[in-house]
């Protein structure tokens, strides 16, 4: 599965005056395309530090210490903020935790919703646009390339043109695909009106008749496209604009019920027509000379136009495409082997400590240009350890220099507190606090990571250049293709003033707000908490984001929008195929949501695995003792609650940080931190039970009574799946 | 320690008594709250009946906005409700005028109708105003009344209580003489039992543990001060006495006496929501009214509120009006649970019951909403949408709250009332 985000050995600290709260303490997790992930734990845990990190909203006082979160070949943590503005909303989105104070008190919800729809659709058709003309641009350089011949030469002339060809009726395919698109979406808009109009007729229960009808009628006439619905439509509408006059009255709509129903059906039939295929056919209108000869239905229309197409020029511009993607790979191969020899020459040099920082920084300067030359800017999966090879390794040069072998100041307050400490502990007390080290970098490992920065790329370009006949030419090309058309649609996708209303009324009532249209006019004070919330969430998914971070969004709701919430964000995860983080404390949400699971405890993770590992043979203490302390609909004994409270992180404990109040504590625990021991490939745990020397301890009866009440209820074995206790 | 033990034990068979006579505490009565929206009126509660029987957790639940906060608020007087009543321990605590003042509009309304028509049967002018008059007395004398409980019910109270300490110690101390050292004592106690008892409150005996515990503690008061607010306002002023009473719930509720000294933003939010049940407990309610009291706090905390409400009600004998929405923490501690939607009561019965037997389709989707811990049986479970309109036809017969099985309350039309009659007698 394709890697959407990395988060490598984070550290995140707080200043504070009471001293440095160590929030995250090294956590490193994947997210894949299309998974989502539970982060779980109390509050406190660092479950919200760790995400609004990736979203760069870190509080002022936060410090980040050490890590890398890696997103399209990007350091979430280097990038700079006008970098981050471009990604916040629209690829990466977060649902918050407080709704109170995400919405703007003095606009009217309405106005909320639509406008990141609307701002973000000119934004994405804006980057579409850049995105598209460079790749374009680039492929013409290539394909000049593979030819071996000059740009203005004859043979790059032709070049040139066939790339403006594409680029002209590209241009011509987005202008049709856009009414074709306007005319479907108001027809599929006004079958849902027509729909939830007779029903409502039906029942006796219509509301605003004059405005649905004025909708109805409006969106009616917008679906009227030579492909979708014929001019038959009007009539009808018309039909049933007569025959509703006076049933405002009168309070009895039954005589609008056959026009409606007529209507709803001529509807019906437009949307179910095949559309034609605008790519083929903005090439006919723009390069052909004849007329478009009359097929009888759109099937063979679209088969004639695909072969019209082929035969004059998609098979030949496929070939010279595919020339010139093998010789950017080519290119890039043989650039990739030069920078090798040369990095490997230029080793020797960042080895010498004896140099001062001007010279590194030029070594790096002539490996970044080289490293940067090197990538293959057709290739469609970015290559992030190319990408960020720049920012990496001058952020390694700086902290090697920023360090010094000294640190006058930090040593000076060092030597102060040690002796204040050894004060205390001479007059026979036992202090309450430890003494923070002096922040001296350690040299030496400062160092290394330099080295590592350039053994990492040379390593990922030696497996790239090892596996160069790994390379499929044609699945290539149509990718390349496809990814063209993709953005050209992207561009196509145009969201109006109306089209963003009509979205939003739709989304208002996914989310469960009774009355949209009524509501789509209020400003946020007239809303409850559950209500604020969900619009809060609306607006999160109207943005259509790549990654969809829920911090806690349901805590707050009750049960039915809890799930209707829930289902929504499964619904669109499935149809965007989106990853999202989800951030919760409630587990029974989490069995729904989640893939995969990470609990969280004072800032590590403590235990990780998918969701069947973690509800079906929990390993680690604090896991057993978060599922133990929370009451299901079978629990009839007292609940176990955890004694005590999370530690203080200002001082975080030698040992397991759950050791305090664990009540399967062993002395080791106090005393040195678990590793995170493997119990499957999926499935790990930070706790010195899974050592092999260690006693074999039963999971608590509440738990292990709901882990059998659960393979009963779902049929499965119990005897296949047991891993608890001391084995490994 | 085995007195206390001895005591508790009593406490339980009392409470467990209590409970097997079906003594009622509480009793609302046609209970309708509604607020003006400008030109609309927003129905919050329509119509409500139930009884909480003493020594019982009564769990009401419902989505956000169905009116189940707006119940518990308007029967501890923090609304005044538009109609119905509200008996507490047999006393009606409120009581709204709205259905009075309507019957007395339909009447009149059937007077100007009735007087407009003409021709043969010319009505009767003076009989139709006579007949309107009665009904227009009758209403006003029931209005009077439930003015005067609504808002004297307190006062009425404490005039008995003052009616009673001045029967114990009036004719003691017109027996003795006045020169007799112990008549200044007597007059001391008599003097201050009788401004107790002028403050006393009947409301007092019913307590409310807010959702939030960080918006409903003051910020700027020290948790003895918050705990003992109650207390001073019903005059106790000897400090030692507000002391001793604070350090004694604070242990009842698991925190310890350093903690009195502290502010509210000092704890954690499971220590903030116990020094909220604590500041309800020391007033010695009959009656708590929970609204929501766990849904802001992490699982584990959770547990340890449960727990600690579970723990004061065995040991205070506490009736408790149980609001929130987590149907899985309710019913782990209520006795009787009602569901609530739109401001309507659409099914009362016991907590194992409800979740055997559901019957109305609101309650059918609120059970198949519920998350539980268990990834497979998730990924499996569906969820049955509730649509009123399509579930139900009322076009005809309008729904009404009726007793579908003993203790078992649905609200239903006849054809509905039948169905769900069958439905439970094929089980």
């Amino acid at each position: 599965m394709e890697k959407k985000l990395e988060v490598k050995n984070l550290r995140i600290s707080f200043r504070t005056d009471a001293g440095k709260v160590q929030a995250v303490r090294g956590i490193d997790f994947d997210l894949y395309k299309g998974e989502t992930l539970a982060i779980v734990g109390e509050s406190g845990s660092g479950k919200s530090v760790t995400n609004k990190a990736i979203i760069g909203i870190s509080a002022v006082n936060a410090i980040i210490e050490s890590g890398e979160i890696l997103y399209d070949g990007m350091d979430l943590l280097q990038i700079t903020e006008d970098d981050f503005h471009k990604l916040r909303g629209d690829k990466i989105a977060m649902i918050f935790q407080d709704p109170l104070s995400a919405l703007d008190p003095i606009n009217r919800i309405g106005m909320q919703l639509t406008e990141a729809m609307i701002l973000k659709n000119r934004a994405a058709r804006r980057e579409a646009r850049t995105v598209f003309n460079r790749t374009i641009k680039i492929l013409c350089n290539a394909m000049n390339g593979a030819m071996g011949v000059d740009a203005n030469s004859e043979q790059g002339k032709i070049n040139k043109q066939k790339i403006t060809d594409f680029n002209t009726f590209e241009k011509l395919h987005l202008k049709l695909e856009s009414a074709y698109n306007n005319a479907h979406t108001n027809a599929t808009l006004a079958i849902e009106n027509i729909e939830d109009l007779l029903f409502h007729i039906e029942k006796k229960a219509v509301s605003d008749f004059r405005t649905e009808k004025a909708t109805i009628l409006r969106q009616s006439k917008k679906s009227v496209h030579e492909y979708v619905c014929r001019d038959a439509v009007v009539a009808l509408a018309d039909k049933f604009n007569k025959a509703s006059e006076g049933c405002t009255r009168a309070k009895d709509y039954t005589p609008c019920v056959e026009p409606l129903k007529a209507l709803l059906a001529e509807l019906k039939a437009g949307v179910a027509k095949v559309s034609p295929n605008y790519f083929a056919l903005a090439y006919f209108h723009t390069f052909g000379k004849e007329e478009l000869p009359k097929l009888p239905n759109t099937e063979e229309l679209n088969v004639f136009l695909r072969k019209y197409l082929d035969d004059n020029f998609m098979l030949a511009f496929i070939e010279d495409e595919k020339k010139g993607l093998a010789y950017s790979r080519q290119c890039s191969l043989d650039k990739k082997a030069e920078a090798l020899d040369l990095i490997n020459s230029m080793r020797s040099i960042l080895c010498d400590r004896g140099l001062d920082k001007k010279a590194y920084k030029d070594v790096a300067k002539v490996l970044t240009n080289a490293v940067n030359a090197s990538i293959d800017k057709l290739a469609l999966v970015k290559d992030s350890t190319s990408y960020t090879f720049k920012t990496s390794i001058n952020r390694a040069i700086d902290t090697y220099f920023s360090a010094g072998p000294s640190n006058e100041k930090e040593e000076k307050r060092f030597a102060k507190e040690k002796a204040k400490y050894d004060k205390i502990i001479a007059r026979g007390k036992t202090p309450d606090y430890s003494v923070i080290p002096a922040k001296i970098v350690d040299v030496d490992m400062a160092h290394a990571n330099i080295l590592h920065v350039v053994d990492k790329i040379a390593e990922s370009f030696k497996t790239a250049i090892e596996n160069k006949d790994v390379y499929d030419v044609d699945k290539e090309s149509v990718a390349m293709i496809d990814f063209l058309k993709e953005k050209a649609q992207a561009v196509a996708y145009r969201v109006t003033k109306s089209v963003a209303k009509s979205k939003a009324l739709k989304l208002m009532e996914e989310v469960g707000i009774p009355e949209p249209k009524k509501r789509y006019r209020q400003y946020p004070f007239q809303f409850s908490g559950g209500m604020r919330q969900r619009i809060v969430i609306a607006i999160a998914l109207a943005a259509n984001p790549d990654i969809l971070i829920c911090d806690e969004p349901t805590t707050a709701l009750d049960v039915t929008i809890q799930a209707q919430i829930l289902e929504l964000i499964n619904k669109i995860k499935r149809e965007r195929n989106l990853s999202i983080i989800f951030i919760t404390h409630d587990l029974g949400v989490v069995a729904n949501m989640a893939d995969r699971i990470a609990v969280m405890y004072a800032g590590k993770i403590v235990e990780s695995g998918t969701a069947e590992d973690i509800f079906y043979s929990p390993a680690h203490p604090y896991t057993w003792a978060l599922l133990s302390s929370m009451p299901d609909l079978d629990t009839n004994e007292k609940l176990e609650a955890i004694p005590g409270t999370p530690p203080n992180m200002i001082y975080p404990p030698k040992g397991d940080a759950f050791a305090a109040r664990n009540k399967y504590a062993m002395k080791i625990d106090f005393e040195m931190q678990p590793p995170m021991f493997k119990i499957s490939d999926t499935h790990s745990a930070a706790t010195w039970l899974l050592h092999p020397d260690a006693p074999k301890v039963e999971i608590p009866r509440a738990v292990s009574a709901r882990i059998e009440r659960m393979r009963v209820v779902n049929g499965i074995d119990s005897e296949n799946n047991t891993n608890e206790g001391g084995e490994n | 320690m085995s007195e206390q033990v001895l005591n508790q034990q009593e406490v339980l068979l009392q409470q467990e008594n209590a409970v097997a006579q079906g003594e009622t505490l509480l009793k609302v009565e046609n209970l309708c709250q509604y607020f003006k929206l400008g030109h609309s009126t927003l129905k919050a509660v329509n119509n409500v009946n139930f009884e909480v029987k003493k020594g019982e957790v009564f769990g009401l639940v419902g989505e956000s906005g169905c009116g189940k906060t707006t119940t518990g608020r308007s029967i501890i007087k923090l609304y005044n409700c538009t109609s119905g009543n509200v008996y507490f321990g047999g006393k009606r605590i409120c009581a709204g005028t709205g259905a009075y003042k309507e019957t007395k509009k339909a009447a009149f309304n059937a007077m100007v109708e009735a007087l407009k028509a003409k021709g043969d049967d010319k009505p009767d002018f003076k009989a139709e105003v006579a007949k309107y008059l009665a009904v227009a007395k009758e209403e006003n004398a029931k209005i009077k009344s439930a003015k005067h409980d609504h808002n004297k019910c307190d006062k009425e109270y404490a005039k008995e209580h003052v009616a009673a300490v001045k029967a114990e110690y009036l004719p003691k101390l017109k027996a003795m003489d006045k020169k007799d050292p112990e008549y200044k004592a007597l007059l001391f106690k008599y003097l201050k039992e009788y401004r107790l008892a002028r403050k006393e409150r009947l409301v007092t005996k019913i307590q409310m543990v807010f959702q939030d515990p960080i918006a409903s503690l003051d910020p700027r008061m020290t948790v003895k001060e918050i705990i003992a607010e109650g207390l001073i306002i019903k005059g106790i002023r000897d400090k030692e006495v507000l002391e001793e009473k604070v350090y004694e719930v604070l242990e009842k509720v698991g925190l310890v006496k350093e903690h009195a000294g502290r502010y509210p933003h000092e704890f954690s939010g499971g220590q903030r929501q116990r020094i909220g049940v604590a500041r309800s407990i020391i007033m010695k309610p009959e009656l708590i009214i929970a609204d929501e009291p766990v849904s802001a706090l992490d699982v584990s905390i959770q547990a340890q509120v449960i727990n600690l409400l579970n723990d004061l009600r065995h040991e205070l004998g506490l009736t408790i009006l149980f609001i929130a929405h987590d149907l899985s923490v309710v019913k782990y501690f209520s006795d009787r649970i009602a569901v609530m939607y739109f401001g309507n009561m659409v099914e009362l019965t016991t907590s194992e019951e409800l979740f055997k037997n559901p019957l109305h389709p609101y309650t059918k989707s609120l059970l198949s909403a519920i998350p539980l811990p268990d990834p497979i049986y998730e990924k499996k479970r569906e969820r049955i949408v509730y649509n009123p309109l399509a579930d139900h036809d009322y076009t005809v017969d309008k729904p009404s709250f009726r007793e579908v099985a003993p203790g078992h309350f649905v609200s239903c039309n006849d054809a509905e009332f039948k169905k769900y009659q069958e439905i439970l007698a094929n089980k």
